[in-house]
């Protein structure tokens, strides 16, 4: 560039400075309304947009699909289409070109030309990278896979309760519904083995939130329980382990208490004349001391699956005989009050009593008891008018009584 | 008052700071130009809230989660603070670039913004610089795994590449001394760097003048 390009470049700003306005008030005035319109955005997004709700950073976890934030997904994209062997081109060399073709824009971009019309060629470039941009970050975006939703515990009561369903499902088979332990039936390879109880304040007050992670994460093999951490082979995330834990803590640990907001309601004892629901407290019994055993993928329950109230009613090899209403002959209800379920024919025991261990608490037993006799419904409205009207009388049919003798007394309440 | 004033300006110079910076006169522009300052209060915004967070946020990986959690939950407003870091960042990565895209569709950065073209994309790469590494603080899965690819991209650099992958990393595996690393660089590092060449942008921005939009004869 030359003197006299830059003498004609002085002299139209200076035209144009005349032309133009006093820095203050006129362009700070934009700038000023401009910079509260965007603090008035930030403000929206952060109170109804929000942040979403991540998981604990999880190294075992390498399901996990890696997604940068959303400013380099464009890049991410772009590595896509450079095939393996010339991975670095794509990471290191165009990058750094671009970087340096930006930085040095001026020094090799000389000529005087401002207009845009005039700069067709360098316009076109650049339009072409934008675009480029754009396009590779809505297909990333597009050819991204949902994430599986994953339940984030964002408040101690959320986390108790992720914990409950959570040990309802991987820990009771062996350990009980209330981590009593005793003796173990019905898991391969566990058949008989004396678990001690995990409930207890020997347990509770000398083992860490560190020390219950730890055991979970890596189980005791040696003395039969197997690993639960994804970085040891097992299902958990460490974000699933440590709510375990937290069910663990505040449920059974009598030092600790939960924050107020924090309290589930425990289950009301058992009243004459009292209605239970499936939605309150059937499915709540139900979760922690048969959901173990008969859920999907799961052998030796029947195909009798009960997660909901759907499946309750309407599956296992034995679904007409299960749930019978006002019928206490169901057979829920035989096998929970220790009575097994015999091959008429052969006197063969077709299903034993339930839980196998030991039988529930009275109070849950008459709750179901109640909840049959009434025709087992489904949502508190239902229960409370069914409350109204008396509870129906049960009758035992001679056909089902001439079974029960044949019962053996193999049930050992307590150990 | 007025003795005071100009008590102070005899020893500051405050009138000749106002007619320097401020009373000048500037070409007409129009709406696109005021993305600077506001990359400028975005980035002040992030300062400041950043500073905030910094009193409960703790870098280490036992306890950053929890920690962003008790900003989120159990601090005063803390949601509001988090809430505007967050977005906040995004949203300079977006004035930033616009901004960007701005100068070079006018030619503003030709004779005699060379130099403030530079300092400029300098202040780009910091901004991405920041979103790459205050990304990993918040330690959640999405934070840790794109941290973790980040890094391997970096990594596969010809001959250099396992050594910046260290460095970054702070050894092999994404570890405490990564997050370490990173909140320094969040904090400390890259905002020091940033403050002083957004000083050197904005005096070369007040010495030059702001650029005017070039007519059809330029």
């Amino acid at each position: 560039m030359n003197e006299e390009q830059k003498k004609a470049y002085k002299k139209k700003y200076k035209e144009a400075k005349q032309e133009g306005v006093r820095f203050w008030p006129h362009i700070i005035y934009k700038d000023l309304l401009m910079s509260f319109a965007i603090f008035l955005l930030l403000v929206g997004l952060a109170t109804f947009v929000g942040i979403p709700l991540e998981p604990k950073a999880d190294p075992s976890d390498s399901s996990y699909i890696p997604r940068p934030e959303w400013y380099f997904l464009f890049l991410f994209e772009f590595l896509k289409f450079i095939p393996g062997q010339l991975e670095w081109v794509g990471t290191v060399v165009i990058p750094g070109l671009a970087i340096v073709a930006l930085f040095l824009l001026p020094f090799y971009d000389k000529s005087q030309v401002r207009f845009w019309k005039k700069r067709k060629i360098g316009i076109s470039i650049m339009g072409v990278i934008v675009l480029a941009m754009v396009g590779l970050t809505v297909r990333a975006v597009a050819t991204t896979p949902e994430m599986e939703e994953t339940t984030v515990a964002s408040s101690v009561r959320e986390q108790v309760v992720q914990g409950e369903d959570l040990y309802s499902v991987h820990c009771v088979e062996c350990h009980g519904p209330d981590g009593e332990g005793g003796e173990i039936q019905g898991v391969e390879g566990l058949e008989g083995v004396t678990v001690k109880s995990i409930s207890s304040r020997d347990e509770m007050y000398t083992r860490s939130d560190e020390t219950l992670a730890a055991i979970t994460n890596y189980g005791q093999q040696d003395l039969g329980m197997p690993p639960y951490g994804l970085a040891y082979g097992g299902p958990l995330t460490k974000a699933e382990i440590e709510a375990i834990v937290a069910f663990m803590r505040y449920t059974w640990d009598d030092r600790i208490e939960l924050p107020p907001e924090a309290v589930i309601a425990t289950l009301p004892a058992w009243e004459e004349g009292f209605v239970p629901s499936y939605e309150v407290e059937i499915s709540r019994i139900v979760k922690r001391n048969c959901f173990s055993c008969h859920r999907p993928g799961k052998d030796d329950n029947n195909n009798y699956l009960m997660g909901s109230y759907e499946e309750i009613l309407t599956t296992g090899d034995n679904v007409e005989n299960n749930l019978i209403p006002g019928d206490l002959n169901s057979y829920v209800y035989q096998t929970i009050t220790g009575n097994p379920i015999l091959d008429p024919d052969t006197g063969e025991v077709l299903i034993h009593q339930m839980p196998l261990t030991k039988l529930m608490k009275e109070d849950y037993i008459k709750m179901f008891e109640a909840w049959i006799l009434n025709d087992m419904p489904e949502t508190v409205e239902e229960a409370e008018a069914l409350m109204a009207t008396p509870t129906p009388t049960p009758e035992p049919t001679t056909e089902e009584a001439t079974e029960e003798p044949a019962t053996e007394p193999t049930i050992t309440p307590e150990g | 008052m007025e003795n005071a004033f100009k008590w102070l300006d005899e020893r500051l110079g405050l009138n000749e700071i106002y007619a320097e910076v401020l009373d000048r006169q500037v070409p007409k522009v129009n709406w696109w130009f005021t993305l600077g300052s506001a990359s400028l209060f975005l980035a002040i915004m992030q300062g400041v809230t950043g500073i905030f967070l910094t009193i409960y946020y703790v870098p280490s990986p036992d306890h950053a989660y929890d920690s962003i959690n008790y900003i989120m939950n159990g601090v005063q407003f803390g949601w509001l603070i988090r809430g505007i870091h967050h977005w906040g960042a995004s949203l300079l990565v977006v004035t930033v670039f616009i901004h960007l895209l701005r100068v070079f569709f006018y030619g503003a950065y030709k004779y005699p913004r060379e130099f403030t073209w530079v300092t400029g994309v300098v202040l780009f790469l910091l901004t991405l610089g920041m979103g790459f590494t205050g990304y990993l603080l918040p330690w959640n899965q999405r934070s840790f795994w794109a941290t973790m690819v980040g890094t391997e991209i970096a990594g596969t650099a010809p001959g250099v590449g396992g050594f910046i992958l260290r460095v970054l990393r702070g050894g092999t595996d994404l570890s405490a001394v990564t997050l370490a690393r990173f909140f320094s660089m969040h904090i400390w590092i890259l905002p020091a760097v940033a403050m002083l060449t957004v000083g050197t942008h904005l005096y070369l921005v007040i010495r030059l003048g702001i650029s005017h939009i070039p007519g059809e004869d330029e």
